[in-house]
């Protein structure tokens, strides 16, 4: 007792004794610093994004098949979709996941990824023309409609001559590039009064010209890529906490529909010159940056100056004159010209951005269409199936929708939500719809189903008396009525109008189940049993965590782990050597102290002790202030948040702000850290001191 | 003043040689020493450097062994004990004083004279307070048990030495050139110390010295010459020996 108390005492009177304790005890000091708060930083993180994670998409485990030939990647992965194998009959598993006592809820997921061609001003407005000449067929021409119909000819004739002027300016500049003469044809024909003039006798034939000749000029249409989640859509916003609504509103329970994501409708839906006004604003707001240094929001400015026409095309007769009034009295000028004035308009610098910003939204946007889509609009999706055919689904668009947290990531704020109706149509399952549609069409057709051993016998042998050379009917076919048949059409129609029950929407394909837990602590039990309980049912089944199952993003959470826990070692293996310097230098200086030690009667064992102790004394102490400081940091960032200084970090954080907490476990495993290291790096030194020969205690001093 | 046959011999040395290798040159330090010292003597070992000193004071005390020869301790064989022994024997039968004083600066006044009695583990805290205090009051620094080492002279802490090379009532307390960092007065008086404690205690002091007035206080002084025994004379007749300045 007394032994240990005076080792106790003599290591708290050497700890600010020497320069050196002080050296180690500041190396310890900051290591646990960061250990404390780097460790707080990242689990806080770590739990954030999980959050985000498995509250979006994720779910707490994904279950799918074990044919696939890739593994899972919700988010997509670096080489494009994951070829996965489909799980026939999601009813079927939906039951067997659920008996599991942890399981909370199971979700159907589909993901894939498609393209959609967002056409032209010019297309938009051609089929908006073309949708009210039908209109005026179908229900008779009023007043109204009239109006409507001689306000968009106008716009598409304004639209005309404005790519005439821009094709003869550019000819001009670049000194008569090539162009087909055909094109060149069209659009002069366009131009005149004549064709207008006869525009009214068959609306039809000018609309088709100016969609196949005038429209393919204007190159500013976009195919764009769709990634999008097939699902059951209320399951999935009721098992999904972070997702929520932000335009339009929820698909209608049992129809098809789709929610586009935020992120995607913003960046890649939305009129262009208001996208990179919104940008400039993130970056000036959020990032600190200025027009006046940062070379990106200058491209930015100067990308708007120069490409107004996208605004330009957008405005029939009427509303040009109204925008070019707004934009004289916005900028106190008499020009005439609305591309100059638009230029003008945009020509921003950090004294009136935020004003011009403001007046963009406040007096030009009501005058604008700024997205190509709006909600309601009906969007087809083509893609590629399963087979290798090309599958085209129309699919109302009901709202936008963001995951809380992800909302700015490029990677998991792009899937867009759909029904699992049209998704197993475009993944190239068949549904309960399409087989009726293909069993009437072959009923009508004739067709009868072979199997593949007689279809040889049936086609080819002896017996057949059936003629091989196939004989051309000459009867008229009705492309309409045999390809579509007007109930086929019909059944097209009511398709987005259709209420599928609960049963019909898990009947059928699904690529993956999204499970949610009761008790997510239980995560690496309950994946063990449910592999083991798909085993017994004979069921072949993959069972992934959601870190697994989110493909790259999960393996960013992983590696921003990895990337802090390597340099703690890194950090540590270097303290390590230096505290082992240091105490070799330590123990150097007192080998008379330790020589004198030995010789007056003390064990080699006591001398080990009162090293150990020493460093243990310096851990405890530097390692307990380091562990309060860091708390202290802690506790203020945890009142003030850490802000994402950029996109990097918004998905990183997920969310504008981070929020950390420190738990017990970071404060242990600092002490546990420093502790370990302080006693590894001594042992040597400690080795050493042992080895002190009272002969030391001999020599006078120097 | 010559010890009677009847006292028991605490050190006894045969024959002991002891060679320091430095690089590959053999350098003999003691060539065959004999030595008796018998309890409650107050030897004094003297001789010009390098003759020995050290390394015979090192040897009696355990913290080194001999090259040849039989080095006995309290009866025992030294060569025959392990590490561990010769610690303990150190700690229990040997008390230490130092040329520098060797004090842990750490330390108390106090603590530094409790240490050896810390480590026999003999001794409950109360003993051991009455045991350090009253050796305290002996060498006169008992109003200075708080004090830390660097807040006394030089004399004071060579007391503090004596205090603690007693506190476990040694048998045999070896002090190799007690004085030398201390001014005249102040090494007469530890001398004085160490004889006064050597008359009311019993207990064996061995110092070496160079200084003739330390010297004139010994029962006997012990000559050593090239690592040789010389002869074991009396301080007076060292004192006239050194008055002549021969050896």
């Amino acid at each position: 007792m007394g032994q240990l108390r005076l080792l106790l005492q003599v290591a708290f009177r050497n700890l600010f004794s020497s320069k050196i304790n002080l050296l180690i005890g500041g190396i310890i000091f900051f290591g646990t610093l960061l250990v404390v708060v780097g460790g707080a930083l990242m689990d806080s993180m770590d739990s954030a994004m999980s959050r985000s994670i498995i509250g979006s998409v994720a779910g707490h485990i994904q279950v799918y098949s074990d044919d696939s030939k890739d593994p899972l990647a919700l988010y997509g992965s670096m080489s494009g979709e994951p070829d996965l194998a489909a799980l026939d009959d999601f009813s079927q598993l939906k039951p067997f996941l659920e008996k599991h006592p942890n399981v909370k809820t199971v979700v159907p997921l589909g993901t894939s990824g498609a393209i959609i061609t967002s056409g032209n001003t010019v297309d938009l407005t051609l089929s908006n023309l073309r949708e009210l000449y039908k209109k005026r067929d179908e229900a008779g021409e009023t007043p109204e409609l009239r109006e409507s119909i001689d306000s968009v000819k106008g716009h598409v004739r304004q639209m005309v001559n404005l790519m005439a002027d821009q094709t003869a300016r550019s000819e001009q500049e670049l000194g008569g590039a090539q162009k087909d003469p055909a094109e060149v044809k069209a659009l002069a024909q366009a131009r005149t009064d004549a064709f207008w003039d006869a525009f009214e006798e068959d609306p039809y034939a000018s609309l088709e010209l100016l969609e196949n000749r005038i429209a393919p000029q204007i190159p500013d249409g976009d195919m764009l890529e769709l990634r999008y989640a097939g699902t059951d859509l209320d399951a999935f916003q009721r098992t999904f906490d972070r997702m929520e609504i932000v335009d339009g509103q929820p698909v209608p329970t049992g129809q098809r529909g789709m929610l586009l994501s935020k992120f995607f409708y913003e960046e890649f839906l939305k009129m262009k010159s208001a996208l990179r006004l919104d940008h400039i604003k993130q970056e000036r707001d959020l990032n600190q940056k200025t027009i006046a240094t940062d070379p990106e929001l200058q491209r930015w400015v100067k990308e708007n100056q120069v490409q107004t026409r996208e605004i330009i095309f957008q405005l029939d007769p009427v509303k040009t004159r109204k925008m070019v009034e707004r934009l004289q009295k916005l900028l106190g000028s008499q020009e005439p010209a609305l591309d100059t004035l638009l230029t003008q308009f945009f020509t921003t610098d950090d004294a009136n951005f935020d004003t011009r910003y403001a007046q963009f939204y406040s007096e030009l946007a009501p005058l604008l269409e700024l997205y190509r889509l709006r909600m309601g609009d009906v969007l087809t999706i083509t893609a590629f199936t399963r087979t290798g055919y090309m599958q085209s689904v129309n699919v109302k668009v009901y709202g936008t929708y963001q995951f809380k947290g992800l909302e700015k990531s490029a990677m998991a704020g792009a899937l867009s939500l759909m029904d699992l109706m049209s998704f197993r149509d475009l993944y190239g399952y068949l549904t309960a719809d399409k087989k009726a549609e293909l069993a009437e069409i072959q009923q009508q057709s004739g067709l009868e189903a072979l199997s593949r051993d007689e279809a040889e016998e049936a086609l080819f042998g002896e017996a057949s008396d059936n003629v091989l050379v196939a004989e051309a009917t000459s009867t008229d076919v009705d492309d309409q009525a045999a390809f579509i048949g007007d109930q086929g059409a019909l059944t097209r129609e009511n398709l987005l109008q259709r209420v599928y029950t609960q049963q019909e929407i898990e009947q059928g394909v699904a690529l993956s189940a999204a499970v949610m837990l009761k008790d997510p602590e239980l995560l690496e039990q309950t994946m063990v049993e449910l592999r083991q309980a798909a085993k017994d049912a004979g069921l072949k089944l993959r069972v992934v965590s959601w870190q697994e199952a989110a493909g790259i993003i999960g393996q960013f959470v992983l590696l921003g782990k990895m990337v802090l826990y390597f340099a703690v070692f890194i950090i540590f293996v270097v303290a390590l050597v230096i505290i082992n310097n240091a105490m070799m230098m330590a123990t150097m200086q007192r080998v008379r102290e330790v020589g004198t030690m030995r010789a007056i009667g003390a064990q080699r064992s006591f001398i080990l002790g009162m090293v150990l102790v020493e460093t243990l004394v310096l851990g405890l102490v530097f390692g307990a202030a380091g562990s309060l400081v860091g708390s202290g940091i802690m506790a203020l960032l945890n009142s003030a948040g850490i802000p994402a200084g950029n996109e990097a970090l918004y998905f990183f954080f997920s969310g504008p702000r981070l929020f950390p907490t420190l738990s017990a476990s970071n404060l242990v495993a600092a002490f546990v850290i420093v502790l370990g290291v302080s006693a590894i790096s001594t042992l040597y030194p400690a080795f050493l001191a042992t080895r002190v020969s009272p002969l030391q205690a001999m020599q006078t001093d120097e | 003043m010559n010890p009677t046959a009847s006292q028991a011999s605490i050190v006894s040395i045969t024959n002991v040689t002891k060679d320091y290798t430095l690089g590959k040159v053999v350098v003999p330090a003691l060539r065959g020493v004999d030595l008796e010292v018998h309890a409650g003597e107050f030897i004094s070992i003297a001789g010009p450097s390098g003759s020995g000193k050290t390394t015979l004071l090192n040897l009696i005390g355990c913290v080194d062994t001999a090259t040849g020869g039989v080095v006995r301790v309290a009866g025992q064989d030294t060569k025959q004990l392990t590490e561990r022994q010769l610690t303990n024997l150190r700690l229990n039968t040997i008390g230490f004083i130092f040329q520098s004083f060797n004090l842990v600066q750490v330390l108390s006044v106090f603590q530094n004279v409790e240490f050896p009695l810390l480590l026999q583990r003999k001794l409950d805290k109360a003993q051991r307070r009455e045991r350090v205090m009253q050796l305290l009051e002996q060498v006169g620094l008992a109003s200075h048990a708080k004090h830390r080492p660097n807040e006394l002279s030089g004399g004071q802490r060579q007391r503090v030495a004596v205090a603690r090379a007693l506190v476990t009532r040694p048998q045999l307390v070896l002090a190799d050139e007690p004085t030398a960092n201390l001014d005249s007065v102040t090494g007469q008086n530890i001398i004085d110390l160490m004889k006064e404690l050597n008359q009311k205690e019993g207990t064996t002091f061995i110092f070496s010295t160079h200084d003739a007035k330390v010297m004139s206080h010994a029962n006997a002084v012990v000559r050593l010459a090239d690592g040789k025994f010389l002869d074991r004379i009396s301080a007076a007749e060292a004192s006239r020996v050194m008055a002549a300045g021969g050896h």
